[in-house]
């Protein structure tokens, strides 16, 4: 079986900006994400934002190629992390049907 | 002619705690009373030392949202169902004064909060608007506590205050959201051009469609058109059975209001910590404020001709602040405003302080300007 690597881009931050920062991650490139509600504790209080019907805090994860990958985190570091709980992190993957992301 | 009354007023504002005497105090005391030993309070009191001493009360998420449905549908449906009525009778007559007076309060108090935090409290832009979009828009749970109090006090509320509720939804969210946009954006160029890093477009617009979309205001708003059609057009027969289910004589309603209110005591409880964070002016101001507000509803209730009950209620409305539709909107549009203040002044604050004291407080302001 052949495996492909990759990159896995974990985001895990405030729900009421997760949604946007997954569009976002689309729009630089993603071919797709998966978001799911979490219970934690970070350092800044911002996480008790109660979203009416979902948790206070999100992790979204992408799959994608290191260039993708470093646009997602640059675009995140930029806009994010000044003002909002939230914390992100790469990791290397190997993937099974890599073929369908975009490799480098 | 809302203008010269205020005025008026204004001049006797100083004499209004010299004529408290014995028995107005007592009538207060009383009224504190009738309300605070009764289940809906002392729900919320239970979940607030549960909390605190790590008891075992656990209200699954789902049961809590299905609640907060249920009310929020009641409350609508029975308000459209009264409002035809009212609208089958009268017209527009009893209805178009309190309306306005609703939407310039909601205009009113996030500047007065805004002016009152940024000036008088010296807070930041970003957690003055923050604060003051809190204060700006309602707490339905507060209109429900409201309501049963004026009801189990025999003055029951004008048949059209779920309109009022929400008329008072939104704009007070989107103005003082607004004041903070505006006064922030400058700012947050000018940090930009000195980082070089690209300016994060605004999302007030997204922040407001949000609020105008959320769930308190589509479920009321939706069910009160609802209610107010199916009045118009079924027959007394094919209708009885929604009545009944959303009215069921008020038993299923109260009853739902104490789980409702024992898990807002639960999540209140969580944030008494964070008092000591907040400071003595917010805790001040998230008592104050509330009279204040309180004051002009009942005022402004008993110009447009509401009744005690309804001057009360719309008092508890205006007074209370919103800690569902309001904290996302102010996260998304003014990132730097720090939530622990005004979540912790809405919830830990304001909202005990309304449902224990403020309501029965309302009351007796609603009796003093005098409301019948």
């Amino acid at each position: 079986m052949q495996l492909y690597p990759l990159k896995l881009v974990t985001i895990v931050g405030e729900t009421v900006i997760m949604q946007d920062i997954a569009k976002e991650a689309v729009g630089l490139g993603a071919t797709g994400y998966t978001l799911s509600e979490v219970i934690g504790e970070g350092s800044r209080s911002a996480r008790n934002v109660i979203v009416t019907g979902s948790s206070k805090t999100m992790k979204l994860e992408l799959v994608v190629p290191m260039s993708i990958a470093e646009k997602i985190l640059t675009h995140v570091s930029h806009h994010y992390f000044e003002h909002y709980a939230i914390i992100a992190w790469l990791s290397d993957v190997q993937v099974v049907r890599g073929q369908a992301y975009r490799i480098d | 002619m809302i203008a010269p009354s205020f005025a008026m007023l204004c001049a006797h504002v100083p004499g209004i705690v010299a004529v408290l005497n014995a028995e107005q105090f007592g009538r207060v005391l009383e009224s504190l009373e009738r309300n605070l030993l009764t289940p809906i309070p002392l729900c919320f009191v239970l979940g607030l030392i549960c909390t605190r001493i790590h008891g075992g009360i656990r209200i699954p998420k789902e049961l809590y949202l299905s609640i907060a449905i249920f009310l929020l549908m009641s409350i609508g449906f029975i308000g459209g169902h009264e409002l035809a009525h009212e609208y089958h009778e009268h017209g527009v007559s009893t209805i178009w004064k309190p309306a306005l007076a609703t939407l310039f309060l909601g205009c009113l108090t996030p500047i007065t909060s805004y002016l009152v935090l940024h000036y008088g409290g010296r807070l930041s832009i970003a957690d003055s608007a923050g604060i003051a979009a809190h204060y700006g828009s309602t707490s339905a749970v507060t209109y429900a506590v409201a309501n049963s109090f004026v009801e189990q006090t025999q003055h029951p509320a004008n048949s059209f205050l779920p309109t009022l509720v929400t008329i008072l939804e939104c704009p007070g969210i989107a103005i003082a959201l607004l004041i903070g946009a505006a006064l922030t954006a400058r700012e947050r160029a000018a940090k930009g051009a000195a980082s070089g890093r690209p300016v994060r477009q605004s999302k007030l617009g997204e922040a407001l469609y949000e609020v105008m979309t959320g769930q308190s205001i589509m479920l009321m708003a939706g069910l009160l058109l609802i209610g107010f059609i199916s009045t118009l057009f079924m027959d007394d027969k094919g209708f009885a059975p929604f009545y009944e289910f959303f009215a069921s004589k008020g038993m299923l309603f109260k009853g739902v209001l104490c789980i409702f209110l024992l898990e807002m005591g639960l999540v209140a409880g969580e944030r008494l910590g964070d008092l000591l964070k907040v400071g003595p002016f917010l805790i001040a101001f998230g008592i104050l404020m509330p009279l204040f507000n309180g004051f002009l509803g009942a005022y402004f209730g008993y110009l447009a001709g509401l009744n005690l009950g309804g001057c009360t209620v719309l008092a508890a409305i205006v007074a209370s602040a919103s800690y569902i539709a309001a904290p996302p909107a102010v996260r998304l549009t003014l990132p730097e405003a720090n939530p622990t203040l005004s979540i912790t002044a809405a919830l830990a604050i304001t909202f005990p302080f309304n449902i224990a004291f403020g309501i029965p407080l309302y009351f007796e302001m609603a009796k003093w300007l005098g409301a019948t």
